[in-house]
């Protein structure tokens, strides 16, 4: 199946399903965005039409699960404009994200997900635009972030001392909160022996380790399987419910996973539906 | 102190898992002794003190850009530049004096007639300049190979030009000649002073670039601020 009949399949898939037509609209750019990012085949990169149409519908309802209440704002993003030369990255992007919420930032690559994720951690300045934390701050990078020399309880220790906790609690919540990721056999073993996904279970622990009010996670399952993939959202929903508030870059459309916001970043391209 | 100390240890640690590097820093210095130990003593110690500088400087401009991705990640975590700027100094000016060690109980015992306390003093000085000017470069030129190849030139540079030249005292070990020919030669107390206050101001000079570096690269941006929570629900 083509790309073309495919994405037909699809909006008939969502059209059958009484799906809005916007939020159907925004599933089949964001799919073709999708695919024309990756350059695979429709059958390789999502599930059938039919299989995929209600998950990524389910992905995009921006109603919160059922006997949740809204909590105070813990970050809010204003106006925030970016430009790297001549090219216009970010363009005046708004987004709030309240206590026990979970917002996903999607988009093309290279349409300032990551861009806007640090701009948020104070990493990187925008040209226009205000960012205001209430509280303190987790961040986990798409990559790097760790230091090739140092092992999984160096780094425990690391962030625990200027997060001001003391030594052995570092190192054994840090093996706690990576054994919620299932990675128990932590090891003397140096962060650049690490496999890749492993490597990012240690930056999403680091980013986790002093409880922060909220959590920036850039593409932070680069490299995980099927099993740390799901533990991972289990970890989401958990930070959730503690009344985190998360913001998660991801190629949301292709993962059943409900989120309460979604802010997408792609410039809207025409699809033939 | 806490925060300080423990970017300490952790860049102790990573140097001290850099094996190959530390064998490579220590025999170094070696290398520039045994060069000039046949023909004149006295050049082989002005050598092996600016081998012991190359080698950590070196070691320094590695250290920090190593460094460079995780900092930003550290300063959100809760310390701030000073902590990481003095924790990896203290580190870096640790494993100077260690290296430094061997080569002056060689010099004591292969050496007679020459100043012990001044070649300390030059050992001292050198580890004091070389950890900030290894962090400077780093700071300025993120691109290791780059730092490199300045130091390079630098050492390179230090080595061949007179020392009497007065363009040669903006070169960062032009300390060592100084005091060396006070150690070796035995001249006046002159040389002596000139060195010191040539090593301080250098040390000095450096420190403030690294902590200007660290504290613009590091810096709270203007767009985000950070206000106290509001009760969660």
């Amino acid at each position: 199946m083509n790309q073309d009949v495919w994405l037909a399949a699809l909006a008939r898939e969502l059209h059958r399903r009484g799906v809005d037509p916007d939020l159907a609209q925004h599933v089949l750019a964001s799919a073709a965005a999708h695919l024309r990012d990756s350059g695979e085949p429709p059958g390789a990169v999502f599930d059938p039409p039919a299989a995929y149409a209600p998950a990524a519908a389910g992905s995009l309802d921006r109603g919160r699960p059922p006997g949740r209440a809204a909590g105070a704002v813990r970050l809010e993003v204003r106006g925030v404009t970016k430009r790297y030369g001549r090219r216009l990255v970010l363009n005046g992007v708004n987004l709030t994200v309240r206590s026990g919420e979970v917002a996903a930032v999607i988009g093309a690559n290279g349409c300032g997900k990551s861009t806007l994720l640090r701009i948020c951690a104070g990493l990187a300045s925008p040209d226009r635009g205000t960012v205001r934390v209430h509280g303190t701050l987790g961040y986990c990078p798409q990559d790097g972030g760790t230091v090739d020399l140092l092992t999984p309880d160096d780094h425990f220790v690391l962030i625990g001392a200027g997060r001001g906790m003391a030594r052995p609690a570092a190192r054994r919540l840090g093996r706690a909160y990576a054994a919620r990721l299932d990675w128990t056999d932590i090891d003397q073993s140096l962060a650049r022996e690490l496999s890749g996904g492993t490597r990012q279970k240690l930056n999403l622990v680091m980013a986790e380790l002093g409880d922060p009010d909220v959590l920036l996670l850039d593409e932070p399952y680069q490299g995980f399987d099927r099993g740390s993939y799901v533990d991972f959202w289990r970890e989401v929903w958990r930070w959730r419910d503690a009344g985190k508030a998360i913001v998660v870059v991801t190629h949301l459309l292709s993962h059943p996973d409900r989120v309460d916001a979604v802010l997408d970043l792609t410039p809207a391209p025409a699809v033939a539906a | 102190m806490k925060k300080t100390l423990t970017v300490t240890e952790m860049a102790l640690r990573e140097l001290a898992r850099r094996r190959t590097v530390l064998v490579i820093l220590l025999v170094l210095p070696l290398a520039f002794y045994l060069a000039r130990r046949g023909d004149h003593l006295g050049q082989s110690i002005r050598f092996v003190c600016l081998g012991l500088g190359w080698a950590q400087s070196t070691a320094a401009l590695f250290a920090g850009s190593a460094a460079r991705s995780i900092e930003p990640r550290l300063r959100l975590s809760g310390y701030r530049s000073r902590h990481l700027v003095l924790g990896r100094l203290i580190a870096l000016w640790t494993v100077g004096l260690l290296l430094s060690l061997p080569y002056f109980v060689l010099i004591r015992l292969d050496q007679d007639d020459v100043r012990f306390g001044a070649i300390a003093l030059i050992m001292g000085l050198t580890a004091a300049v070389a950890a900030p000017f290894g962090l400077a470069l780093a700071a300025v030129l993120p691109r290791e190979l780059e730092g490199t190849l300045v130091l390079i030139i630098v050492i390179g540079l230090q080595m061949v030009v007179d020392p009497a030249n007065g363009a040669s005292r903006a070169l960062p070990f032009w300390f060592s000649r100084e005091i060396g020919t006070y150690a070796i030669d035995h001249t006046d107390a002159g040389y002596l002073t000139r060195g010191l206050v040539h090593g301080l101001i250098c040390a000095v000079v450096f420190l403030a670039v690294v902590a200007a570096g660290s504290s613009i690269r590091l810096r709270r941006r203007g767009h985000l601020r950070f206000v106290p929570p509001s009760p969660a629900r």
